[in-house]
């Protein structure tokens, strides 16, 4: 039995905000831009919001599948640090907006930015179990950013958006490793989101809980998985991506302890196994557990996968506050390549509009109240019509228009 | 035998390869010191590299200042 992601896509918003223009608004040590190895992240704007991007991320991908295909979606579960109500879940807005099939279970799960990552597994292990043969599961990682200058240097490193990964027994994109894993978790408060309007964060307590348990997976892992060797069995990794920076670190660490090479050393094989999974998350900024999906899809659109006899075997990282991380692995090859470049996120990336520091200042505001319940809310979408007529993005996306007794409502915009 | 001026010593070359032409002063946070998280990841990797240590990184977060930093790490060596 083989299971793994059968179609993978990202949205991440139509504006961004150069890093150094951030650094500067705000006075930071531009100094520190170096080790951030970011150059621009995505900026939500007030009319976006969880739901709306899980579906924006997702549509691509359904809209391919034929019509047979959609109706065997069994499974569809929103991984989310965004909630919206403690009862209803975003999988149920999410379910409507894709036209997704009424014999479908909706699900949402929460645990910081590696739920995505526990919902694939077990969409994986659902699929390769064999009980509904031919079966397929949605897995969808959405989330928005709640920061500002409070974040200090944490704010030009945060993204916004969705990763929608579809599950399956043609695992086009990813060839799961079944049964090859390794898990380490324990009860941390590194980061949070108390409330709907705000996140707490002790960064040393989250980086070190982050690459602590980057050792203890890779250990475990080791463990169910004869001959492995960090140096040699994974052509490429792909890891959550809190920032750039923080998986260069990551990798010198797994190097230093499994591999016995020095940073001095360790340019090389950086440059050539993790560096083309940076691409799309220095753009974008850390995407929560849609992260590491996020790092896969840059490593597909920019490794040389074509040259490769076999497929490569990529090693991947997902981690989340509080915490609970997980390292696994599959195999990638040309098809992945094929199955990945009609998302054309390369393009999607490159046509979100830039913003100015005073917008960007602008947006934030409502940006943070997007979680908070209210009975009843508008949304004037025409308000930002200027930063939309500057973004390329040539497709239809949905929108949040606002509340209507407490239930959100959408339309979609014809961009 | 490592002494604890053997660590302090080894402390005070990684924070230099680190931060170069930074005046070490022992009573600061690695932060005051002008180190950014990276930063404070790699001098504690490093020094823990050096001296035949392995620990988590997590038994250091608490660590007020340099010289508390090579009291932890002196007390682990011996």
């Amino acid at each position: 039995m083989t299971a793994g992601i059968e179609a993978l896509n990202v949205y991440c918003g139509v504006a961004q905000i150069p890093v150094r223009t951030l650094f500067e608004g705000r006075g930071l040590d531009t100094d520190r831009i170096g080790n951030l190895m970011m150059r621009n992240r995505s900026v939500g704007l007030p009319f976006e919001d969880p739901v709306s991007n899980a579906v924006n991320a997702a549509k691509p991908v359904v809209d391919l599948m034929d019509p047979a295909d959609k109706s065997r979606i069994e499974l569809l579960i929103t991984s989310t640090e965004s909630g919206l109500d403690y009862s209803k879940s975003v999988a149920s807005y999410v379910h409507e907006y894709l036209g997704l099939p009424a014999t479908c279970r909706v699900v949402e799960v929460k645990q910081a930015c590696y739920a995505a990552t526990a919902a694939v597994q077990m969409a994986v292990a659902y699929v390769a179990s064999g009980i509904s043969p031919g079966a397929k599961a949605l897995v969808i990682a959405t989330d928005v950013a709640l920061v500002d200058e409070r974040g200090q240097y944490a704010e030009p490193a945060t993204g916004a958006g969705a990763a929608a990964v579809l599950i399956g027994e043609d695992p086009r994109v990813l060839t799961v490793d079944l049964g090859a894993f390794g898990n380490h978790s324990y009860e941390t408060l590194d980061s949070a989101r108390p409330t709907p309007t705000f996140d707490i964060a002790d960064s040393d307590r989250s980086l070190f809980a982050y690459l602590d348990c980057l050792s203890n997976c890779f250990e475990d892992y080791r463990s169910r998985v004869e001959d492995v060797d960090f140096a040699t069995t994974f052509d490429y990794l792909a890891m959550h991506t809190p920032f750039a920076g923080m998986v260069k670190a990551a990798h010198r660490k797994l190097m230093r302890e499994f591999a016995g090479i020095p940073p001095a050393r360790a340019e090389e094989d950086f440059t050539r196994r993790v560096l083309p999974s940076l691409a799309y998350p220095s753009v974008v900024g850390n995407l929560c557990s849609g992260s590491v999906y996020l790092a896969l899809c840059s490593l597909i659109d920019h490794a040389e996968l074509a040259e490769l006899d076999g497929g490569a075997r990529v090693g991947l990282y997902s981690y989340g506050s509080g915490c609970s991380s997980e390292f696994f692995s599959g195999l990638v090859d040309q098809r992945s390549a094929e199955a990945l470049a009609p998302m054309r996120i390369g393009e999607h990336l490159e046509g979100r509009c830039e913003l100015t520091f005073e917008e960007y200042a602008a947006v934030l505001p409502a940006n943070l109240t997007c979680l908070v319940p209210e009975q009843d809310r508008t949304v004037d979408v025409t308000a930002y019509d200027d930063i939309l007529g500057r973004a390329r993005i040539d497709r239809d996306l949905l929108v949040n228009t606002g509340t209507k007794d407490y239930h959100r409502t959408y339309e979609w915009l014809n961009t | 035998m490592t002494t604890r001026d053997d660590v302090e010593l080894v402390v005070r070359q990684q924070i230099a390869e680190i931060l170069p032409s930074v005046p070490i002063e022992g009573d600061r946070h690695l932060k005051d010191l002008g180190a950014d998280s990276v930063d404070r990841v790699e001098i504690l990797l490093g020094v823990l590299d050096r001296l035949g240590l392995r620990a988590p990184l997590s038994d250091f977060r608490d660590v007020p200042n340099v010289d508390a930093l090579v009291d932890v790490l002196a007390e682990r060596v011996s």
